[in-house]
């Protein structure tokens, strides 16, 4: 499975990449919301880990935008923010998953079973 | 019982005012010239007050006060310096001389920071007999004082002496409801009530925040302090210090917009640093190395933002971390400048987090929101949402 990321902290991407690397392919990673829209048309992933806090763009917008243009695309929220009406806000964009950092791998890789196999 | 935010400036300066009139009394006293560096308000746990003084050994006159004002006024001095003002007040005196001269320098500074508030209020505050202690951190407070089930509103000014390591605390904890019967009534002001409940609010996000540190880095932390200071907006660096930081800065926005400022010590950002990517530095800060910091930085930030959001069922929102390596006020004087051109006093969320063998770790956050925003906030505070600060996603989704 492919998988794109998308989160400004490089120490973040260095850490999902730890986390990812061996289960799934990480195609590309982006470091804001505009990169990870041109990078999802470039690579058409199965999933998006997309982190919402962001600068130029934050992850939400992102979301919404890769969703209107690909209603199948699966985007997880993967953020240290934990608002209720951020969450509502995230299923409004599309998104179908979400986890709060910090996190652990088994929590991750669980998230993501979860919303690739629906 | 509702109090406005006039009415807390001027107590501010009230304290101020008596600080300084206490400082000139004891350079008549004993030609030590001296200066007032903050006067603040803190809404606090007796338990939190009197942790900041655990550890270190101090001598202290405490006066109670009765009448207009009921409370308790308490001068600190570390014991090093309560002897040298003893001993330049009465050279060669024995021990009992020595500690007159102490009780009575403390009556004469105290009489001189408690006469501003009996003056404003038009009436007649008594002062009970000084007693001398010495001490460390349970004894700054009277048992009856550390036995009340509610926060306790601080006065606290930091005098030092510009010469001599001479350096004194004066805090004055007035009882509440002698507080309360002297504040004007208002309908606009803030219930004391929901500042309290805010408070304890925001120890809950510092409390998450030492939680993600835990989970991020292993140090096993804990909220050590946690206050909030209404504090005249130009004395916010002082308070900070000019100890070297590194740290981030974040700017909040929607239902509440201000600051939030994260700081390590060195020892401790560099423990960090060492926890989150182990490798060999030269001395400078990495990238990785920042973004580490900023990622935690930004982890923490949410952890205490968050409840506040929840519990307001609103967002807020925040910005990406600015990474900051400086002395504290230098860090804090460009917050300080951009707030100061809506408001002159500030409310200061103040936590302090740290290890519980102390030395390993050590950081603080400062949150720092609009006073007027804030007002609003606490106005719309249900206190019966207060403990709904944490969401689970997968209730969500």
């Amino acid at each position: 499975m492919n998988v794109l990321i998308a989160d400004d902290s490089e120490f973040m991407r260095s850490l999902l990449r730890e986390i990812l690397d061996g289960e799934y392919t990480i195609v590309d990673e982006a470091e804001n919301g505009v990169e990870a829209i041109e990078l999802y048309n470039d690579h058409n992933p199965d999933l998006v880990m997309m982190d919402i806090v962001m600068p130029i763009r934050d992850g939400i917008e992102a979301t919404n935008e890769i969703t209107d243009a690909d209603p199948g695309a699966k985007v997880i929220m993967c953020t240290s923010v934990g608002q209720e009406q951020k969450m509502k806000s995230a299923i409004q964009a599309g998104a179908q998953g979400y986890i709060t950092k910090p996190f652990q791998k088994p929590s991750v890789i669980d998230e993501i079973e979860s919303v690739v196999t629906g | 019982m509702q109090i406005d935010v006039d009415s807390l400036q001027t107590y501010n300066e009230l304290a101020r005012e008596g600080a300084h009139s206490a400082a000139r009394s004891l350079s008549q006293l004993t030609g030590i010239e001296t200066r007032v560096e903050v006067t603040n308000l803190s809404l606090m746990t007796p338990s939190d007050l009197q942790y900041e003084y655990v550890g270190s050994e101090f001598s202290a006159i405490r006066i109670e006060l009765d009448g207009a004002l009921v409370g308790e006024t308490v001068l600190t001095f570390d014991t090093d310096a309560g002897d040298r003002i003893a001993e330049s007040l009465t050279p060669n005196g024995n021990e009992q001389l020595q500690r007159s001269s102490i009780e009575e320098v403390g009556n004469i500074m105290t009489s001189g920071f408690i006469d501003g508030w009996a003056d404003h209020l038009g009436e007649v505050i008594d002062s009970s007999p000084p007693v001398f202690i010495q001490g460390s951190g349970m004894d700054v407070l009277t048992a009856s004082a550390i036995s009340r089930d509610e926060q306790l509103f601080v006065f606290r000014s930091r005098v030092e002496s510009t010469a001599e390591s001479i350096d004194f605390d004066i805090l004055f904890v007035p009882d509440r409801t002698s507080l309360s019967s002297v504040t004007r009534p208002t309908d606009e002001g803030i219930s004391f009530r929901k500042l309290e409940v805010f408070n304890s609010m925001t120890r809950n996000g510092a409390e998450r925040a030492a939680e993600n540190i835990t989970a991020m880095t292993g140090f096993q932390t804990d909220v050590e302090i946690n206050r909030m200071k209404f504090v005249p907006i130009e004395e916010i660096p002082v308070t900070v210090g000019d100890r070297r930081y590194v740290g981030t800065v974040m700017q909040f926005c929607g239902k509440l917009n201000g600051y939030l400022v994260i700081l390590f010590d060195h020892p401790s950002a560099e423990a960090v640093v060492d926890a989150l990517v182990p490798m060999e530095t030269d001395g400078e800060w990495s990238e990785m190395e920042q973004s580490a910091i900023k990622e935690l930085g930004n982890i923490m930030t949410s952890g205490f933002i968050d409840g506040w959001a929840n519990v307001l069922e609103s967002s807020i929102d925040h910005t990406p971390p600015t990474f900051v390596s400086d002395m504290g006020s230098a860090i804090m004087s460009p917050i300080v400048g951009r707030m100061a051109q809506t408001q002159d006093h500030a409310f200061v969320l103040d936590s302090t987090i740290q290890t519980d063998n102390e030395g390993t770790f050590r950081c603080e956050m400062l949150a720092l929101p609009n006073g007027t925003e804030l007002r609003d906030v606490l106005c719309d505070l249900l206190i019966e949402r207060a403990e709904k600060t944490h969401v689970d996603p997968s209730e969500v989704f």
